[in-house]
C-alpha cells in the first residue's frame, strides 16, 4: 500500500476516521459536535495502550452531558491531540480538523473498509 | 422552550451575566386566586407565609408543603389587583402543574389558571431594565420582588422585578396575542438574545437557587434544602399549617444533612446523582445538580451530605468509577446583583 491520504469514514457513534499510511486518525463528527453543544473537557486516552473496535477510550463532556468515545477499529494509540487539554472548544470549532482526538496505528485495515462513507453518514443521519 | 439557541449555552449564559437575556418560559404554571379570608385561611394549610398580612404589589418566595411538611412545590406569590380585584398570583412549576392545581382549586374552586392566554417571560441581566424601559413604563422606584400591572399595545400585563439567574431582571406575564411583538421589539436591541433551557440552569446554579426535583422534593423540608429564611417563623407554631410539628422542631434540633455548594478542581464535569465520599471511602452525600460554570471556568455542584461530616476534610465526588477531589464552596457562587433600593435608573 502507497502513501496516501484515505477518504474519510464515518461510524454509527458518530466518530471519524481517516488514514495516512496505517496510522489512523480520530475525532468526533461535525454532526456530533453540534448536538453536544459547548464542549468544556475531553479525557483523553492513554498513548500506548492496545484497544479494540467499540472500547470506550475517552469521553468528551459538554455543557449537556458526558459522551463516551469509541475506539473505531482495533489498534495501539500512537498519539494524542494535546492542544485539547487545554482548549477542548477547539473541537465545537473545527472538529473534523483541527479537533481530531487521537491516532492510531491500526492493525485490521478490512475494519476500515466496513465503516460508512460520507454519503452513508449523511444517510444514516436521515434515518 | 430549547436546551438552547444558535449560539449555544455558554454564550448565552454570558449574555445575561454581561447584558441581558430573554428567556421564554410560557411552560410554568401561572394561576389567579380571589383574595378573600375563606380562600387564604385554606391555603395557609399548604402555604408557610401570612397570607393576609402579604404587602400589596410584592412578590414571596414559598412552597406547597405536604402533612410531613416536605416541598410539595416552591412557588412565587404575589398580592395583585387585576382591574380593581384583589388576587394572588402564583407562578409554580410546569412539572408540578397536576399536583399543585388540585391544591388551588381545592381551597379556591374559581381560581383561574392563566397560562393558556399568558405567555411568560423573563429578560434577565444588568442592561434589561434598559432594553426594557424603551418599550414598557417602569416606575423608578421599582425594587427587587415588586409586581405591579403595566401596559404593552393596550394589553395590561403583569410586570414584576425578578428572576432566577441572580441578576436583576424582570418577569412579564403576557396576553398572547401581543407576544411575538413583544419579543420582536425586545430583540430590537443587539445586546439581547433568546436563551434557553441550558443558561437558565448554569445562571441558576452559580446563583445558588434550588431546583425543584434536583434540591426540592416531597420529602425534603425547606429547613433541609436551607431555605428557612422564606418560612415565616410564626406559621410553625400554627396546627393548620402542613408538617408545622415537624418544621419548628427541625428549626430547634440539628438537622441529619446539610446542603452544600461544591467546585470541582481539575475539570471533570460533576453532575447530578454523582456520590460524594469522604477520606476512608465513606458515602457522605450525594449531588443534586452540577453544570459547567462559564463564570468559574470550571464545574459546580449543589449537593447533600451528612451534617456530622466535617467540611474542613476532604471531599472525593465518583466520576466514571475514579474519586476526584473537589471542595466546599459557599452559596452562591457569583454574587447576586439584585435591584433592593433607590432609582432604577443610571
Amino acid at each position: 500500500m502507497g502513501a496516501y491520504m484515505s477518504e474519510k469514514k464515518y461510524t454509527k457513534d458518530h466518530e471519524w476516521v481517516s488514514i495516512e499510511n496505517e496510522i489512523a486518525t480520530i475525532g468526533i463528527s461535525n454532526h456530533a459536535q453540534e448536538s453536544l453543544g459547548d464542549i468544556v473537557f475531553i479525557e483523553l486516552p492513554s498513548v500506548g495502550n492496545s484497544v479494540k473496535a467499540k472500547d470506550e477510550i475517552c469521553v468528551v463532556e459538554s455543557v449537556k452531558a458526558a459522551s463516551d468515545i469509541y475506539a473505531p477499529i482495533d489498534g495501539e494509540i500512537i498519539e494524542i491531540n494535546n492542544n485539547l487539554e487545554n482548549d477542548a472548544a477547539i473541537i465545537n470549532q473545527d472538529a473534523e480538523n483541527e479537533g481530531w482526538i487521537f491516532k492510531m496505528k491500526i492493525s485490521d485495515s478490512n475494519q476500515y473498509s466496513e465503516l460508512m462513507s460520507e454519503d452513508e453518514y449523511k444517510q444514516f443521519l436521515e434515518q | 422552550m430549547p436546551i438552547n439557541y444558535k449560539t449555544g449555552i455558554i454564550n448565552e449564559h454570558k449574555n445575561v451575566r454581561n447584558h441581558s437575556g430573554i428567556f421564554d418560559v410560557s411552560h410554568m404554571g401561572q394561576i389567579l386566586i380571589e383574595n378573600n379570608e375563606l380562600y387564604l385561611h385554606k391555603l395557609e394549610k399548604y402555604i408557610p407565609l401570612q397570607l393576609k398580612n402579604l404587602i400589596k404589589n410584592r412578590s414571596h418566595y414559598s412552597f406547597l408543603l405536604n402533612k410531613d411538611g416536605g416541598v410539595i412545590d416552591d412557588l412565587i406569590i404575589s398580592n395583585i389587583d387585576i382591574k380593581d380585584k384583589p388576587y394572588l398570583y402564583i407562578v409554580y412549576n410546569a412539572s408540578r402543574k397536576k399536583e399543585d392545581e388540585e391544591i388551588f382549586i381545592s381551597c379556591a374552586p374559581n381560581a383561574e389558571k392563566i397560562y393558556n392566554k399568558n405567555c411568560l417571560f423573563a429578560i434577565q441581566g444588568p442592561d434589561s431594565i434598559n432594553v426594557l424601559k424603551n418599550i414598557i413604563d417602569i416606575p423608578n422606584n421599582m425594587n427587587f420582588f415588586d409586581i405591579l400591572i403595566s401596559k404593552y399595545d393596550n394589553n395590561e400585563i403583569i410586570l414584576s422585578r425578578s428572576g432566577y439567574t441572580g441578576e436583576d431582571g424582570f418577569e412579564l406575564s403576557i396576553p398572547n396575542e401581543s407576544a411575538e411583538n413583544l419579543i420582536t421589539d425586545l430583540l430590537k436591541n443587539e445586546n439581547t438574545m433568546l436563551c434557553g433551557l441550558g443558561s437558565r440552569d448554569s445562571l441558576r446554579l452559580e446563583a445558588g437557587l434550588s431546583l425543584y426535583g434536583h434540591e426540592l422534593n416531597e420529602n425534603i423540608t425547606p429547613i433541609e434544602a436551607g431555605l428557612s429564611w422564606a418560612l415565616d417563623k410564626e406559621r410553625l407554631e400554627d396546627k393548620n399549617l402542613n408538617g408545622n410539628k415537624i418544621l419548628s422542631d427541625q428549626l430547634k434540633n440539628k438537622l441529619s444533612n446539610k446542603k452544600i455548594g461544591l467546585i470541582s478542581t481539575n475539570k471533570s464535569m460533576l453532575r447530578d446523582g454523582m456520590t460524594l465520599f469522604d477520606n476512608n471511602n465513606n458515602e457522605i452525600g450525594k449531588i443534586t445538580s452540577g453544570c459547567f460554570s462559564p463564570n468559574l471556568n470550571k464545574s459546580i455542584a449543589i449537593g447533600y451530605i451528612k451534617s456530622e461530616f466535617n467540611t474542613d476534610n476532604p471531599i472525593f465526588c465518583e466520576i466514571r468509577k475514579k474519586l476526584e477531589l473537589v471542595k466546599i464552596n459557599n452559596l452562591p457562587f457569583v454574587k447576586k446583583n439584585y435591584k433592593k433600593n433607590g432609582s432604577v435608573y443610571e
